[in-house]
């Protein structure tokens, strides 16, 4: 059942293909540190071609999820994230999208390089994403309970598990995930259409969807941007039990808060480059790119009378005109010469922490 | 310095569809149930709460999208007759909205220009020849680049429509502005631009706002007053840093106790509930963990001081006081100049 369960074939196998003429540096060392690695994105490149041109939404993401992590991609809207995220699940239409170069290794295999129906074999038990915006996700015209019963049966199927089961059990199965994420009255919640549900809500459904076919790995793009706190709480809850479960998560968000409560490392994600990664509280706390402090800088805190938030002077990168260098130099307040010259490799600092600025100090294993 | 606003025993009451021959049979929702809030001038007043909880059913009626079931608005001193067009009209001319979602609230044919220049022909005070002025001004303030103008909004990213809300909202000067959840779809950085940007505008435009978000760090950044909503009912106003460090209604401290901060480590592992409010009496009693039989009345204002007030029996009881279980009775008397409570209650 190799093709069908990619999750579960030896993670070994990572170690083999598709690893000639690689960057230098970088992958030597996470390569070093291999062991259990199940997603490993090596120097993805994608641009967008339309009739203006061609736009690079991704340069070189070099980017590795261990089995049973949660890994977090942070970054503006605009910095390729959700690029990221539909090219690992080869969602990508092309065109517009045109993958240049790189390779997305999952579970041993290439996922680019595999056929449409191999793919599709993937998604859900394999790799399964749940979407920003839960109605757009959803059918409209289906009701809860059919829309995750689907979803089951795809489970079932794969499994190949030859117990048939009732109607009343797939209803109870249902019933019971929907009662762990805190819906009130699950049986009412699943007559119910996409439609009739409030956003929070709606997301759970969304997020049971992709639950309970267990996929190996799990992207959320924004699961949670936009609900209040007790949503939040709720989902985050959810997902931390998940990773209890040994799943993996690659969780897309713009909001430092939630990606500093759930995940174990982060990648700062800035015009389709990693900027920095690490482990998150060292990230956090200490940052070494002057983008992931002003990130960091920008949560607001404190009260009215608190002083205006440090921000980033000037606009968001427009991808079709990015400035020479560094990316980042036109808003970073440490710019020099060599910044607007050169762009910065990213460059491992010290063991697991990586960085992409001139101004990081490899000695001293920090800014300066 | 006078009130702007002066919102009083508002209830907005949704019927149900369902109906029996002629008749609509099924119960009214009540959105909002009984709140009275004032909002000064030059004042952010934050209003917060979960989602449902009546927030922008508040933020709706103040522009004249809903009207009020009962109850009174006054804007500037002048009660607002929501059957008059002209009294419409003249809250419109005053009011300013941001709505929550940016994708509905722009029209898909206009280019980002012809959106915000609608807004400057509506307000019908604005020369022509300004409004090109207009425009470069408050795009820059609020983020949008010049190459965005002629573009249309399925063209943006979530956050680069909401900015473009903001800016329609604010190139004509208003005097509130209804901030609906402003931020909610907006990178860290460009919230906090507008965060300051807002703080800014709000003293050189002499202007007040009415902030709604669930995001209470952002809320408490922005406001001087806070109000918490819960299922359509005020449960507790005071002073934002008051509110915030010592929130007195249960529903506020469980509230305040789910933020989550940058600093504070580690998710909170008990799991809330779905919140079922009570139909009658305390809306939060069927989750409160120290409700008592008094609950099933609906609570008064209990005032702590600093027009710090409460909406719980429990504060009641720990004050010593003899008090009966009291319904909503009509205002009487403006105390502390913010909420209408029966005078009595006060200590």
């Amino acid at each position: 059942m190799a093709v069908d369960n990619p999750g579960e074939t030896d993670t070994r196998q990572t170690l083999a293909p598709g690893v000639s003429g690689r960057p230098p540096q970088v992958v030597r060392s996470l390569e070093e540190s291999n062991d259990g690695k199940l997603l490993d994105i090596k120097d993805l490149t994608v641009d967008f071609v339309s009739v203006d041109g061609r736009v690079r939404i991704l340069n070189g993401v070099t980017l590795m999820a261990k089995k049973g992590e949660v890994v977090g991609i942070v970054g503006e809207s605009g910095s390729g994230k959700t690029t990221l995220g539909l090219a690992i699940l080869g969602l990508l239409d092309s065109p517009p999208a045109d993958i240049v170069s790189g390779s997305v290794v999952f579970g041993g295999r290439d996922l680019l390089k595999l056929k449409p129906s191999d793919m599709e074999k993937i998604h859900g038990t394999g790799i399964n994403m749940v979407f920003q915006e839960p109605l757009d996700s959803l059918n409209p015209v289906y009701t809860v309970e059919t829309q995750i019963g689907e979803a089951l049966k795809v489970q079932r199927k794969r499994q190949d598990s030859p117990v048939q089961v009732t109607e009343a059990e797939t209803k109870k199965v249902i019933t019971d995930l929907l009662r762990n994420l805190c819906i009130d009255k699950p049986e009412e919640v699943l007559e119910r259409y996409p439609h009739e549900l409030s956003g929070g809500m709606r997301q759970r459904v969304a997020i049971s969807i992709s639950t309970i076919e267990k996929p190996t790995l799990m992207i959320s793009d924004e699961p949670t941007t936009g609900l209040d706190a007790y949503v939040q709480n709720r989902i985050l809850g959810m997902f931390s039990a998940q990773r209890k479960a040994g799943e993996t998560l690659l969780y897309i968000t713009h909001d430092l808060t939630i990606a500093s409560q759930i995940c174990d490392r982060i990648y700062i994600m800035y015009a389709g480059r990693v900027m920095e990664a690490g482990e998150t509280r060292g990230v956090l706390q200490e940052p070494m790119h002057p983008y992931t402090s002003t990130l960091v800088a920008s949560v607001p805190q404190g009260f009215e009378d608190a002083p205006p938030l440090s921000v980033q002077l000037g606009e968001p990168p427009d991808l079709r005109n990015l400035p020479s260098g560094c990316k980042f130099n036109p808003r970073c307040p440490y710019a020099k010469d060599v910044c607007r010259e050169t762009e910065p490799k990213l460059e491992e600092i010290f063991a697991g922490r990586y960085a992409a600025c001139w101004r990081v100090d490899k000695e001293l294993g920090r800014f300066s | 310095m006078g009130d702007l606003v002066e919102i009083e025993n508002l209830t907005v009451a949704f019927r149900s569809k369902r109906r029996e021959g002629f008749f609509r049979t099924g119960p009214s929702l009540k959105a909002l149930d009984d709140v009275s809030v004032t909002i000064g001038e030059n004042e952010t007043f934050g209003l917060t709460g979960e989602t449902g909880s009546g927030k922008s059913t508040l933020a709706k009626v103040l522009v004249g999208l809903y009207k009020p079931t009962s109850g009174t608005v006054r804007l500037l001193g002048r009660e607002i007759d929501y059957k008059k067009r002209k009294d419409i009209a003249y809250l419109r001319q005053n009011v300013g909205i941001v709505f929550q979602d940016p994708v509905r609230s722009l029209n898909p044919s206009l280019t980002v220009k012809e959106v915000i220049t609608e807004a400057l022909i509506a307000a019908k005070s604005i020369p022509k020849k300004d409004y090109d002025e207009r425009i470069n001004f408050i795009t820059k303030l609020v983020g949008v680049t010049k190459d965005l103008l002629p573009r249309r909004p399925r063209e943006l990213s979530g956050g680069q429509r909401q900015r473009i809300s903001l800016a329609r909202a604010l190139v004509v000067p208003k005097k509130l502005l209804v901030l609906d959840e402003p931020t909610s779809a907006l990178d860290v950085s460009i919230q906090a631009q507008v965060l300051n940007t807002l703080k800014k505008l709000k003293s050189e435009l002499n202007m007040s706002y009415l902030f709604i978000t669930h995001d209470i760090n952002v809320i408490k950044y922005v406001s001087h007053r806070l109000g918490v909503l819960f299922y359509g009912r005020l449960v507790e106003v005071g002073d934002t840093r008051t509110v915030d460090t010592e929130p007195k209604h249960p529903y506020t401290q469980s509230l305040i106790s789910h933020v989550l901060t940058l600093k504070k480590a580690g998710l909170q592992e008990t799991v809330v509930s779905e919140h079922r409010p009570a139909p009658s009496g305390c809306r939060y009693r069927l989750v409160c963990p120290s409700a008592f039989e008094r609950c099933a009345t609906v609570p008064h204002w209990v005032n702590l001081g600093d027009s710090h007030l409460v909406s719980c029996f429990l504060y009641d009881r720990q004050a010593g006081k003899e008090t009966h279980a009291l319904l909503p009775t009509p205002a009487a008397a403006v105390t502390g100049g913010d909420l209408r409570a029966p005078p009595h209650e006060h200590s």
